[in-house]
């Protein structure tokens, strides 16, 4: 289980009424939210959206520890899109003179204003993969993407792959965390040595890795096949997708918040 | 050469929302020589406890000793252990992944450096031991073997590391009866010529032929500890946990049921037929 601590579609369970939301409106909330993010013509029309931000975090129980975790990835793009504007911006006023280089004031907000929406749409997103389980955020996708079935675009076949794939994710992390001691257990060696010497590492790890993928699509393949799986056509589902009193409610703050974003940065 | 384990505790993804202990506050001395079966339920730990008897998982705290030496402190080179203490994983043979059989076998003696002749030498050695001599078997692909043959030749990997204890978990999980049949004589024969042996096992009927100690885990803790013969006579406290006794036992269990004479202490196949004779003679006694 050493491999454990990649998390992916790292779902937070608990029991909250974001977390209880319809994928489909959450989905849809979030490309809304994304489009105000991008509205937000000065620094104070964030301050609404950071305000519902907290609101929303709070309400999803989710520790503000995991939340600040999806940030971890994206450190080194934050950093650069901070230094980068702040330096290479045009401005007028003069805020420090470095000598080398000036820091303007105008570039000084906009440096603010881009890695704020850049830290933004992160917290976001991983807001929704946070409080919805990966299976129920494909059936969502699912659902949002049959429309498209007119022009031949295979939804029900894209959601079914990325279900397999994600429920797969932990039973292929295990086998490999297996395999991995197995051969260590043989001496081999996955730590040391340099890039060449490492991938070729690989090889005992990835071989057995492959094969067993393989025999466990072909199982999955039959069983689904015995059970009569034949696509999407006329197939019903266990948990039907159904909006609620809530979801019509985020769906009206929303709406109120695009709004407040677009005002703010008029006034201003 | 012996292991000791000193309460020794493992936490799974310690901190964690996820967190599990596997095994808890486990003390255990591996003997020279001995057949020891671990006996459990499944996620009992005794998967958990194997990976700690050649270091591939640390205890969360505790200490794993070889010959009085802490694996885990600085400057301890953990190939030693790996070199000493072989561990056959559950389906060995899901780790297979060389062209040909002789590579595949090859695979640890390389890694601990050796030469190619003396590669050679312990590749022809393991897959004797393993039964799979045969001219021309080395050079065949592991992939076109039966599944028992792949077994022998995932096992025959961990054999040409010449290892002094071998720790094998669950090596007949899913075998046909012959192949089944055959593994066990193999680490038998093992055992017989020497090595240690740590055999975790659902079989109470393969652990009262072959085991000379055996160990019960409960929840991550031993429940219970001694020979075959200590802890099948006690059968009704492992019927409470859930596990089985062996077959024997059961026959005698239903036998003094019916109010026969039957001695407790018998649980090997051998042992079934004088008691059930000396039955038979009692009752004609009777019965005259």
């Amino acid at each position: 289980m050493a491999l454990n601590n990649i998390t992916l579609g790292q779902y937070y369970p608990a029991d909250s009424v974001v977390h209880r939301m319809d994928p489909r409106v959450k989905i849809l909330l979030l490309v809304a939210i994304i489009v105000a993010v991008f509205l937000a013509g000065n620094l104070l029309a964030f301050a609404p959206i950071i305000l519902f931000l907290v609101i929303v975090t709070k309400l999803s129980k989710v520790p503000v520890r995991m939340m600040v975790k999806g940030l971890k990835p994206l450190r080194l793009i934050l950093i650069l899109t901070f230094i980068l504007n702040l330096f290479f911006l045009q401005g007028e006023t003069v805020l420090l003179d470095l000598g080398f280089a000036q820091i303007k004031r105008e570039s000084l907000i906009l440096a603010v204003h881009y890695s704020l929406r850049l830290i933004l749409l992160v917290l976001f997103s991983s807001l929704l993969t946070l409080t919805t389980p990966p299976i129920t955020l494909t059936d969502g996708l699912e659902r949002l993407l049959s429309p498209l079935r007119v022009i031949h675009f295979p939804a029900h076949e894209m959601a079914m792959m990325m279900s397999i794939a994600l429920r797969f994710i932990p039973t292929l992390m295990e086998e490999a965390d297996k395999i991995m001691k197995a051969q260590t257990a043989r001496g081999a060696d996955f730590e040391s040595g340099n890039l060449i010497a490492r991938a070729k590492a690989m090889v005992p790890l990835l071989v057995p890795l492959f094969v067993s993928a393989f025999r466990r699509a072909g199982d999955l393949a039959m069983a689904m096949e015995a059970r009569c799986y034949h696509g999407g056509e006329g197939r019903t589902r266990l948990r039907v997708l159904k909006c609620e009193r809530r979801d019509y409610i985020a769906c009206a703050v929303v709406a109120l918040l695009i709004a407040a974003v677009v005002l703010t940065g008029k006034l201003y | 050469m012996q292991v000791t384990l000193e309460q020794v505790t493992h936490t799974y993804q310690e901190g964690s929302p996820f967190q599990a202990v596997a095994i808890r506050d486990v003390s255990l001395t591996i003997r020279e020589g001995e057949f020891l079966a671990l006996i459990g339920h499944t996620g009992c730990g005794k998967s958990t406890l194997a990976q700690h008897i050649n270091g591939l998982l640390k205890p969360t705290s505790g200490r794993v000793l070889l010959d009085g030496q802490d694996i885990h402190q600085k400057g301890f080179d953990k190939r030693e252990v790996r070199r000493k203490v072989g561990l056959v994983f559950q389906y060995p043979e899901h780790q297979l992944f060389e062209e040909t059989v002789a590579k595949d076998v090859g695979f640890g003696p390389k890694n601990l450096g050796l030469s190619d002749a003396e590669i050679k030498e312990r590749v022809a050695e393991a897959l004797r031991k393993v039964g799979l001599d045969e001219p021309g078997f080395t050079e065949k692909s592991p992939f076109e073997l039966s599944g028992g043959q792949m077994r022998r030749v995932a096992m025959a990997g961990v054999l040409a590391m010449r290892p002094q204890i071998l720790v094998l978990d669950e090596p007949a999980a899913g075998l046909d009866p012959q192949s089944r049949e055959d593994m066990l004589q193999l680490i038998s024969g093992l055992h017989q010529q020497g090595s240690t042996v740590v055999m975790i096992s659902h079989s109470m009927d393969d652990v009262a032929r072959f085991a000379t100690r055996a160990v019960v885990m409960e929840h991550g803790t031993i429940a219970m500890e001694g020979t075959p013969q200590e802890i099948f006579r006690q059968a009704e406290r492992l019927e409470q946990m859930g596990l089985d006794v062996p077959s024997v036992c059961k026959l005698g269990m239903k036998l003094r049921e019916m109010g026969l004479n039957c001695p407790e202490d018998i649980f090997r196949e051998e042992q079934a037929l004088p008691a059930l004779l000396a039955l038979w003679k009692e009752g004609k006694c009777h019965g005259a």
